[in-house]
């Protein structure tokens, strides 16, 4: 009867966790780690951007930009 | 009707996995502990449910399982020659057939525990093995703490689940196992997720905790009760109110005392007198006799060569006739006897160089456990710490408190290929390389922040908050200015 009791609670217990573990996102992905990536990939793109804008900066000085009026 | 309970489980889990293939890891770690083919009777008997999920547990992860970050640490280096070098031993051992049988459940336990940190890519899933740990070895713990409060045990009396006293249900592996995995069970109620913290979550780890103590009362386990005490003082180093700790610890003890059987006493008299007893007294004679063999052997004599021993000895036989109790000092020759200590037994099976990998292995496992502890702890008090890293520090020390009673408890057992023990490797591992992720990632954060910050680093002006915050906010957004 211990036994039965024992390994009831413990399965029960087990199901329950494994259920929960099936429907968390977080399982597969570390959402810690996955927010780092974000973040580089964000930083990563915002450089990107920004040095296109300096670069157009610097050839606007010379030539002029598409949306400048041609005199 | 229980097997086909058992079956239940296993077939609802092999489902669940399809959609999480890391569930069927989870299945392998509690089958190998629990074994329930050999609890149950009928169909599940004679179904290999230890393969299928071992195979399951493998090719989930093979073939359906995200391979991001995969490394390889040094850690497994040292798992892996051990293994090769077992397989060597194997194949010249003395005794042939008896190092086969062994090698058979030994290469699984090894290679599991390499496998195991591949799989434990993410918090959850390093909770989920920890949890899984927990509970299967607390459906042991807790049907032994029933019977020992009920009344039952007794040395050799307890009856587990299975009653063939081997792996984890040998009464001192499992007090060991028990012990160990104490502060595990508390980290639960702080840290869990899966079971979030909650009242009832609490009271369920006090009550395992208690069945855990339990255990080395239930078997009269002397490793157990060595166990409790290397607890007992390792904790002084984590409690901030040591003398009431002392006090209280000591007052259970004494509380407690009343409640304990005279054959408790008698059996834990013997840790101060081995040589009233056999067990305890060939001890000695055998390790002797391994460091012989070891300076003969030195590459080892294959798993279980202590079977060549024989050796003979005196010890105090009492005879009782009428009112006369006599002790007689008599000769004993003994042979075959077990190594009852891991250290010796890697060393007569595996000679110095097994042991130099098996003790570096565990003595890593300390250092690593101890350098995360303290990282993440002066980040704690540096306020430098993301909303959920707070786990990664009292894991870490649960972990290495585990490892700390193992190799007490290992110091008097042959346990040192015990398949739990290496599963905690395994976690340790795990929480080893999640830790380098998340610092590599902090690394590269940092390193952003400086060339960003640094004057015409940002190329367009690009600010980043400091690293501590950005860090520090459950939002992504919050990064990037």
């Amino acid at each position: 009867m211990i036994d039965y009791i024992a390994l009831s609670i413990g399965h029960f217990l087990l199901a329950i966790a494994l259920l929960r573990l099936v429907m968390r996102d977080g399982l597969d992905v570390d959402p810690l780690l996955a927010r780092f990536k974000a973040n580089e990939e964000e930083r990563r793109k915002a450089r990107k951007a920004a040095g296109r804008a300096a670069r157009r900066r610097a050839q606007g000085v010379s030539e002029p930009g598409p949306e400048e009026p041609v005199a | 009707m229980m097997g086909l309970i058992f079956l239940a489980f296993i077939g609802f889990v092999l489902l669940l996995g399809v959609r999480r293939p890391f569930l069927w890891v989870l299945l392998y770690v509690y089958i190998d502990i629990l074994a329930p083919q050999r609890i149950g009777f009928g169909l599940i008997e004679s179904l290999p449910v230890s393969l299928i999920a071992f195979l399951a547990a493998f090719g989930g992860y093979i073939v359906l399982d995200k391979k991001e970050h995969i490394g390889f640490s040094l850690r497994q280096g040292l798992l892996l020659a051990l293994l090769g070098y077992c397989f060597w031993t194997t194949g010249n051992a003395d005794f042939p057939v008896s190092a086969q049988e062994k090698w058979e459940w030994v290469w699984k336990a090894l290679l599991f525990a390499i496998f195991l940190p591949l799989t434990l890519t993410s918090r959850a899933r390093l909770e989920a093995l920890a949890l899984t740990l927990v509970l299967t070895i607390g459906m042991i713990v807790i049907s032994t703490g029933m019977k020992v409060t009920l009344g039952g045990g007794g040395y050799g009396n307890l009856v587990f689940f299975v009653d063939d006293n081997s792996g984890i249900y040998e009464s001192s592996t499992l007090a060991t196992v028990a012990i160990a995995l104490t502060p595990l069970i508390w980290w639960f109620t702080r840290y869990g997720t899966i079971y979030k913290p909650h009242w009832t979550v609490s009271l369920f780890a006090v009550a395992l905790i208690f069945s855990c103590l339990l255990i080395p009362v239930g078997t009269e386990a002397r490793t157990g009760l060595l166990c409790i005490a290397a607890l007992g003082v390792l904790m002084l180093r984590y409690t901030k109110r040591r003398m009431l700790f002392i006090v209280g610890a000591a007052s259970l003890g004494l509380a407690a005392l009343p409640f304990l059987p005279q054959s408790y006493y008698d059996r834990m008299a013997t840790i101060a007198e081995p040589g009233g007893d056999e067990s305890a007294s060939t001890r000695v004679a055998v390790w002797m006799w391994t460091l012989d063999y070891a300076s003969r052997n030195p590459f080892g004599g294959g798993f279980d060569s202590y079977k060549g021993n024989s050796f003979t000895y005196e010890m105090p036989v009492t005879e009782e006739s009428g009112n006369t109790t006599t002790v007689e000092r008599r000769k004993v020759t003994d042979k075959a006897r077990a190594f009852h200590s891991s250290v010796f037994e890697v060393l007569g099976e595996q000679g110095w160089p097994g042991l130099i990998i098996w003790l570096s292995l565990h003595g890593l496992g300390l250092l690593q456990m101890e350098r995360i502890g303290a990282r993440w702890r002066r980040r704690e008090k540096a306020g430098e710490l993301a909303e959920d890293e707070e786990w990664i520090a009292p894991m870490a020390t649960a972990l290495q408190l585990a490892s700390f009673i193992y190799l007490v408890g290992a110091l008097f057992q042959g346990i040192a290929y015990q398949p739990v023990m290496l599963m905690i490797i395994g976690l340790q591992i795990g929480l080893n390389s999640y830790c380098q992720r998340v610092d590599s990632a902090r690394a590269r954060h940092a390193l952003d922040d400086r060339r960003e910050n640094r004057p015409n680093g940002g190329r367009g002006g690009v600010k980043a908050r400091s690293g501590k915050a950005a860090i520090g906010s459950s939002s992504p957004d919050a990064v990037t200015a």
